[in-house]
């Protein structure tokens, strides 16, 4: 095990090359390009490729290719190129093709500020294409660390899942400076939780079977194995059709290989202080959950009966999680509110959902605080949560 | 070398493609044809080639018909994501693909640029039907000007990437393009020698070759959807390069023969990058 002081793009980039990655494509957008940089240091020095596309549509399409060859590929943008990513995502998607992006989410919308942290993305992650009939998987880490572990689990996912996967960060993990620890073995990898699952090669002639099963290779070119994939509705052997009854085993597919399988990740998720029924439920995901499990933690000591859930896995979304008669607090890096909305759905009907929205910076501790105080006590917060108070 | 039609297809092609869905006397066919007998020609196996396609009459007719592994990207992708697999492929195989006008002309352009800057090795074959015809009839950018169409019903009055001196293969020549050449399905033998060549080059090669569209384009501009008279016109706006006369909107030929005089994109890339893993540097 090696320490470093270092940045998650650091730690994103190791953990691509444990992982297997060895092709990058990226187009250069703040605060992803630190990342493009430092795969483009790192790659070729393990026999690795690093390309600068055109634009993010482009590197994807790139990372696409070169998947379909038979590399482990990845992508980094942040949200004015995750957009753009939305028609590769859509063929990756429907051609069942593992990739992996990583998306360091900005505070927008549009372009914003490029160097401030945002959580935009929250549903974009769920929706990144057109079309419907699929499910994502999107894995949300808060430390250089953790981002460290969730790159090399979205690559063990896309490749069982065959299909790409999202790890959604935000420029505070990217760009900060952070304790590192980077396995130096596969013995010190276990240890570490991280898992690796090969590139297999699929021999067909069926392109899917229709059923939700995993763990089938993905379709790799130049075998002559005779696989083909393409954007139609593809039949089992891959041709196209115009028939709704294909695009139903299709869809079904997309849909329940993963939510059938969930629970291979749906593990990650972190509960703090949930033990004894907590009265309120502070959720959150990403880099605003450290603040929050700080908050919740004194909270806590001032005798306030406060829990805190972190969502590591956003997609599929843990409704399983939301079980508990409580009242919730939902707190992003946005003030419109978009994992409020998921909680307000996954809640027990009569259980109260409020929000706690802030933009381009982080909550503070006291403030984290003082909103849980007022939830509890029933009265009415300094901010309404979805409303400012002045313009 | 002269093959039967039926030999190429029970070599190279699916039996459960052929016939193609295509409309009846479109020539889309017989392209697709002259780049099966120029593979024929050159010896090439099944297992040589990864076929690709992307959308419209091109994409959908020349999609799985091809043996061996093939794929077909979404609208003007396809460049793109033949630069991956390029990497990824063993450089003997060939990346052949099959796209429309509209793919690599308009929403594609970008992406097809930056395979030709790069001289990635792969062989386009634009088959231009004149338009966006799967989806109707609409002008497009290699469209004749003045032509009606569904979008252009007062004839398309845009300069496009045929007109005025402004042909889209200089565009290629000046982003890097190692081959190109124009054909239209009436020049046969001479057209699959391009193809060939355009194979044969270890770079980016690009054959465009227009070809008849009775159902759409015919039958708005030329007010009939008779094959015989869309072949015609063909035939009396087509000139070989030199030979151009005023009614000539399509110069065939190659445009422009530098195989093999660049680095090809995916060997420089490995080349590169085996250097730096062994030295640290360039
Ligand atoms: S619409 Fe035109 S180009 Fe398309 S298949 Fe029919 S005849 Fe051919």
């Amino acid at each position: 095990m090696k320490r470093y002081l270092e940045t998650g793009n650091f730690a994103i980039t190791e953990a691509a090359i444990l992982a297997g990655c060895r092709f990058f494509a990226g187009y250069p957008i703040t605060p992803a390009t630190e990342l493009a940089e430092a795969m483009s240091q790192r790659l070729p020095q393990v026999g690795g490729i690093y390309l600068q596309a055109e634009d993010e549509c482009a590197a994807m399409h790139m990372c696409i290719g070169a998947s379909l060859g038979g590399y482990k590929a990845m992508t980094a943008t942040s949200g004015p190129g995750f957009i753009l990513y939305a028609d590769p995502y859509g063929w990756a998607l429907g051609c069942e093709t593992p990739l992996v992006i990583l998306n360091s989410g900005r505070v927008g919308p549009v372009s914003g500020i490029t160097g401030a942290p945002g959580q935009g993305e929250f549903y974009l992650t769920r929706y990144p294409t057109q079309g419907g009939n699929f499910e994502s998987i999107c894995l949300a880490p808060n430390s250089a660390q953790e981002v460290m572990a969730m790159t090399v689990e979205a690559f063990y996912l896309a490749e069982r899942f065959r299909m790409p996967v999202t790890v959604l960060a935000d420029q505070l993990i990217t760009d900060g400076f952070e304790d590192i620890s980077v396995p130096e073995n596969e013995d010190e990898m276990k240890e570490m939780g991280f898992r690796v699952w090969p590139r297999k090669i699929h021999q067909g002639p069926d392109f899917y079977p229709a059923t939700d099963e995993i763990d089938i290779p993905p379709v790799v070119l130049g075998h002559n194995t005779g696989a083909l994939c393409s954007d139609w509705t593809p039949t089992e052997e891959g041709y196209d059709i115009e028939e709704v009854e294909a695009h139903h085993k299709h869809a079904f597919r997309l849909i329940y290989k993963v939510r059938n399988h969930r629970e291979l990740f749906s593990h990650h998720n972190e509960k703090k202080f949930m033990g004894d029924d907590p009265d309120l439920i502070v959720v959150s995901y990403g880099t605003p959950s450290r603040v929050v499990n700080t908050a919740v933690a004194k909270a806590r000591e001032q005798g306030l009966k406060v829990g805190a859930l972190r969502l590591i896995n956003l997609w599929p979304f843990p409704d399983e999680l939301f079980n508990q008669k409580a009242k919730y607090l939902a707190v992003e890096l946005n003030w419109d509110g978009e994992l409020v909305r998921e909680v307000q759905r996954a809640a027990p009907d009569d259980s109260k959902v409020h929000f706690l929205g802030t933009c381009g910076d982080l909550p503070t501790i006291a403030d984290l605080i003082e909103t849980c105080e007022k939830i509890l006590k029933n009265e009415p917060l300094a901010r309404k949560g979805w409303v400012l108070e002045a313009w | 070398m002269q093959y039967k039609s039926s030999e190429l297809t029970s070599k190279y092609l699916r039996s459960r493609k052929i016939p193609s869905t295509a409309c009846t006397g479109c020539g889309l066919g017989i392209n697709h044809k002259i780049v099966v007998q120029a593979i024929a020609e050159l010896g090439l196996e099944v297992a040589d080639i990864v076929w690709g396609t992307s959308i419209g009459c091109a994409g959908r007719q020349t999609f799985a018909t091809w043996k061996g592994d093939g794929f077909a990207g979404t609208h003007g992708r396809v460049y793109a994501i033949a630069r991956g697999l390029r990497i990824a492929l063993p450089p003997e195989k060939k990346i052949i693909l099959t796209v429309g006008d509209g793919d690599a002309f308009a929403i594609g352009l970008n992406h097809l640029i930056h395979a030709a800057r790069s001289n990635t090795d792969m062989t386009v074959i634009v088959n231009d039907n004149l338009g966006y015809q799967s989806t109707g009839g609409q002008y497009g950018w290699t469209t004749p000007q003045g032509s009606k169409t569904d979008s252009s019903p007062y004839g398309m009055f845009e300069q496009n990437l045929m007109s005025s001196g402004m042909d889209v293969m200089k565009i290629l020549k000046g982003a890097g393009a190692t081959f190109l050449a124009r054909h239209v399905p009436m020049d046969g033998a001479w057209a699959v020698a391009s193809v060939k060549k355009g194979i044969q080059n270890r770079g980016f090669s690009l054959i465009h070759m227009p070809f008849p569209c009775p159902t759409n384009f015919a039958s708005r501009e030329l007010g009939s959807r008779d094959p015989v008279n869309i072949y015609r016109w063909f035939k009396e706006h087509a000139a070989p390069l030199g030979q151009e006369k005023e009614s000539t909107i399509w110069a065939t030929g190659i445009w422009h023969d530098a195989s093999n005089t660049r680095p090809e994109f995916s060997q420089l890339v490995h080349e590169t990058v085996e250097k730096i893993r062994r030295t640290g540097s360039i």
